[in-house]
């Protein structure tokens, strides 16, 4: 019975991440998969309240730009499968789902940061070649990667139980899944050099600059450096002639070194 | 000169392109993020505006393979303004194609933090609020509230998108071209992505070193004493270095394999953290 549980565990987490296929939808957090997982282990009222108390849990954690949380499918779906298995509450379940988390998010980072970008670089030949279907076919690939990883770590997850995963997780060494995550913080670096080298210009490097150094110094969001790059740019074109042709022939000599 | 007027893309690309929007943040990845959902998301409208030249096409491919980010469901918009600006380029020799990556940054950057706040910020919390108030009573409504509160206002803010932008853009776009202003626009769409991209380097890119210099009570982190000169700078020197490295044809799989090898090392040997 427990691996039919663990099975149909495993494919709520699959359709959990599938919240990414359908317009980020939401139906990955923990108030949705609770009740769901209350439905498979015969106690949908549990579900329901366990899961909701997870959401508030997890609430404010929302991956915003390059942060993940420690994964919010596999903490949402066992955390409520365990607090019902084991009749404890939500917070003491949630703590035995926590390595399981831990596990799935070291996952994730190893797919973010490495399998992913990888596999764009299959996509990019595609591109050369002018093969759109074939993009497609990456871009699903990567998906449905992470939801088979989604799959199987809960369904192990809870087949093995929290134990056997902490000593899998406290096996594998420190550095490596601080690397990582260090890793993750520097590749966004990399995005921007590429799309600095495709519409970039020696003439409006400044600009790049002027826009790192407001949001730097004055911790400015992007939406105001966005207004207030549009004043400058109003300023410019309206009062200095800036775009004359003389001052267009300047701009046109252009050099690409950073 | 030919204008704008040879309109390719209709109504049907356009509810395409809202479909092919919904998986928009499948393959995110940290490098380039949401870059081949965009890819996919307006695929075939590209198909369609280069049905006869297989290399523009591939360059336009390549285009949108780079760098995108933004709350998903206003990716559309960005997509729309994307497919008439292709449509505008496959029609004028004259185009600048980088424009069109300027544009995209210049869209993406302040509509994420728009987006964000208002659709991941409000509008969510707002869900969770009526949502789970009625699950904590044991009410099976809780998650369906929950997901209706939370979907419709975004299904119906990503038709809006999918329908209008291009529309819009389209229209803006014909009237550059008609007063001659369009050279205009493409220098400020330049100028307005590179502030963008700028912002944006400083914002998602996160690189810090614990060492410390002296010990005890007055040892200081290396890291303050480099944020009082300019915060987020190692930051922007990996940056630059990529630039580099990238100028110089090295192959991005080294590139990106160096990278872990650089975070294992720095944690290794406590530079990084």
């Amino acid at each position: 019975m427990t691996i039919v549980h663990a099975l149909l565990l495993g494919a709520l987490a699959f359709i959990g991440k599938l919240d990414l296929a359908t317009g980020t939808s939401m139906i990955s957090r923990p108030i949705v998969l609770g009740p769901l997982v209350g439905l498979v282990l015969g106690n949908f009222e549990a579900g329901v309240k366990i899961g909701a108390t997870l959401e508030l849990a997890f609430l404010g954690q929302y991956s915003v730009g390059a942060y993940i949380p420690p994964n919010v499918i596999v903490g949402g779906i066992l955390g409520t499968a365990f607090a019902i298995t084991t009749g404890k509450g939500a917070d003491i379940a949630f703590t035995m789902a926590f390595p399981i988390a831990m596990l799935m998010q070291i996952i994730d980072n190893l797919l973010f940061s490495i399998v992913r970008p990888m596999l764009a670089k299959v996509a990019d030949r595609y591109a050369e070649q002018g093969n759109p279907g074939g993009i497609d076919r990456i871009h699903f690939a990567c998906g449905l990667i992470t939801c088979t990883a989604l799959f199987i770590v809960t369904a192990a997850g809870y087949a093995l139980g929290s134990a056997h995963i902490q000593a899998f997780v406290d096996a594998i060494p420190e550095v490596i899944t601080k690397g990582l995550s260090i890793a993750c913080g520097i590749l966004p670096a990399l995005g921007f050099a590429m799309l600095a080298r495709m519409v970039m210009s020696g003439k409006v490097l400044p600009f790049f600059f002027l826009g790192f150094a407001v949001a730097a110094y004055f911790g400015l969001p992007i939406v105001a450096i966005a207004v207030l790059g549009v004043l400058l740019v109003a300023i410019m074109m309206n009062n200095y002639g800036f775009a004359s042709p003389q001052a267009e022939a300047i701009v046109e000599v252009e050099d690409d070194d950073f | 000169m030919t204008t704008s007027n040879n309109k390719i893309i209709n109504k049907k690309d356009l509810k395409k392109m809202f479909w092919r929007s919904l998986s928009m943040e499948y393959s995110w990845h940290y490098e380039r993020q949401m870059h081949m959902g965009f890819c996919h998301m307006i695929n075939d409208g590209l198909k369609k505006i280069y049905k006869d030249k297989p290399e523009e096409l591939s360059k336009a491919l390549q285009r949108h393979m780079e760098f995108f980010n933004i709350t998903a469901a206003l990716a559309p918009f960005v997509g729309g303004i994307t497919l008439a600006m292709e449509e505008m380029n496959a029609n004028d020799p004259d185009f600048d194609t980088s424009s069109i990556n300027s544009v995209k940054a210049a869209l993406m950057g302040p509509l994420s933090g728009i987006g964000d706040s208002l659709l991941l910020g409000t509008l969510r919390i707002l869900a969770v609020g009526i949502g789970a108030s009625l699950s904590m009573q044991g009410n099976p409504l809780g998650p369906i509230i929950f997901l209706l509160v939370f979907n419709v206002p975004c299904f119906i803010l990503r038709w809006f998108c999918s329908t209008k932008a291009y529309e819009l853009g389209a229209n803006y776009l014909s009237k550059l071209q008609a007063s001659g202003m369009m050279e205009k626009f493409m220098l400020a769409a330049a100028i307005l992505g590179a502030i963008v991209i700028g912002g944006m380097t400083k914002e998602l890119v996160s690189i810090s070193t614990p060492l410390t210099l002296g010990s005890g009570e007055s040892a200081t982190t290396i890291q303050s004493i480099l944020d009082s000169l300019l915060p987020g700078m190692l930051g922007l020197f990996a940056t630059g270095i990529y630039y580099k490295l990238l100028e110089k044809k090295v192959n991005v799989i080294w590139v990106l394999l160096g990278t872990a090898l650089i975070g294992i090392l720095g944690a290794w040997t406590g530079i990084l953290g």
